[in-house]
């Protein structure tokens, strides 16, 4: 699978069909990074194993404008696994990323690995081997696992008394530092100014007390509703090591539960929060 | 006025064209109407963001209301639409983070349903006066 990925790249490269090709290498320390590939000479350093975690849609939005004023956007070619692959189609349907400017290599996924070997939580409850979209697809599809996700980890916070959540919540929020890791390495999470971010701290005050830090957490993930693939690229990069993944699943269970079974990046439609009602007027919670 | 004085804090986000007028109508018409609303107008229901129903709790409000126009009247033609699927949702997730869900309320009341208001209004005022304050940590200082 690396001969195919870093032989493409280096057509690509040389042919000159995209301006670079964003993959992953391993770094000085021995860990995987994402790697920016520009010259047909360096594809000797893409590789591909099972500790490729990160999701590399995140720099598709950076990259999606002109370098000077009247040049093009330039042309790139990507590296993406099935949940990345979702993650592009949410860019795609609202618009943040051009098509004909992305070349989407996909892979198909052997899923992912801690540094134990063991493998991710969330690659045990995913059931795509293969990406939904690519240009050319590297590698064997594996078996297919059936089992799809049951939220149990949503449910046991669910079952909780509603004092332990709240209290649950703020020590986990508490731990977070402002550090905007989980913004940064989310692709769908591309505002060029952050609402947490302003001079005027409209909404989310710049504090690093628990009412801003849990406002913030709860409106970075409000906002991903029905646009988070549940990538975890969030939760991996928390420096705090806080749940945040339980959130976003939170939502995405519930709007799946609520508005037809809605999974972000599995269709064409964008998400359910900016359309009209198309048949959910059995929204039950309304009185 | 309940034993123990609590009365509760009701941020009421009403719609300009609907809710505002219906809120409108009920004064005039003099119906008897809960003093603990302080209503917010705003210029359609869908404007409501999650950001300002936290806002609202987090800045001492013991619950919210969301009144806009009913689903097919909205001035905008689709506004309400969102908020039919936003606040259901926040009311989820605010439950999931350990807030009660009956502290925030989605409704509709139109211009003309000036009882239906007061209706509402005193219903939710009940409703959270029986949650009692809403405890959240520095909330004050917001």
């Amino acid at each position: 699978m690396i001969e195919d990925i870093r032989a493409l790249a280096r057509e690509l490269l040389e042919k000159g069909a995209v301006e670079c090709v964003i993959g992953y290498e391993v770094g000085p320390t021995g860990r995987v990074r994402p790697a920016f590939v520009y010259e047909p000479g360096e594809v000797e350093r893409l590789i591909f194993d099972g500790r490729c975690d990160q999701n590399l849609v995140t720099y598709l939005t950076r990259r999606n404008k002109p370098r000077k004023k009247g040049e093009e956007v330039p042309t790139t070619a990507v590296v993406v696994k099935p949940c990345d692959a979702r993650s592009l189609r949410v860019l795609l349907n609202e618009h943040q990323v051009q098509r004909d400017k992305v070349y989407i290599i996909g892979v198909a996924c052997p899923g992912m690995q801690n540094a134990d070997g063991t493998p991710e939580l969330r690659c045990t409850r995913c059931d795509q081997r293969v990406p939904l979209l690519y240009d050319a697809l590297c590698g064997e599809p594996p078996e297919v696992p059936t089992v799809r996700d049951a939220y149990e980890d949503v449910q046991q916070i669910e079952a909780l008394p509603l004092e332990e959540r709240l209290a649950y919540w703020l020590g986990e929020l508490d731990r977070c530092i402002r550090c905007y890791a989980c913004r940064q390495a989310c692709p769908t999470c591309f505002c060029s100014v952050c609402e947490a971010e302003r001079d005027d701290s409209l909404w989310v005050g710049i504090a690093d007390r628990i009412p801003e830090k849990a406002f913030f957490h709860i409106i970075r993930a409000f906002h991903q509703a029905g646009r988070c693939t549940e990538c975890n690229a969030c939760e991996a990069v928390c420096p705090m090591g806080i749940p945040l993944s339980l959130i976003n699943r939170k939502i995405a269970k519930d709007v799946a539960q609520m508005m037809g079974g809605y999974r972000a990046g599995e269709s064409d439609e964008p998400t359910p929060l900016v359309t009209m009602l198309t048949g959910e007027e059995a929204i039950d919670e309304i009185h | 006025m309940s034993g123990d004085g609590f009365e509760p804090r009701i941020v009421a986000f009403l719609c300009n064209w609907c809710s505002y007028a219906g809120a409108d109508t009920a004064g005039v018409s003099r119906l008897e109407l809960p003093p603990n609303i302080l209503p917010v107008r705003v210029m359609c229901s869908g404007r409501v963001s999650a950001e300002m129903v936290l806002k609202a709790l987090l800045s001492g409000a013991d619950g919210v209301l969301v009144l806009g126009c009913h689903i097919g009247d909205c001035h905008y033609g689709s506004g309400n639409h969102r908020t039919v699927k936003r606040i259901p949702l926040l009311r989820r997730l605010m439950t999931y983070m350990g807030i009660e869900p009956d502290r925030l309320r989605l409704d509709w009341v139109s211009g003309a349903e000036a009882g239906r208001f007061a209706k509402i209004t005193t219903e939710f005022v009940e409703a959270v006066r029986a949650l009692g304050p809403l405890s959240l940590p520095l909330r004050e200082e917001l």
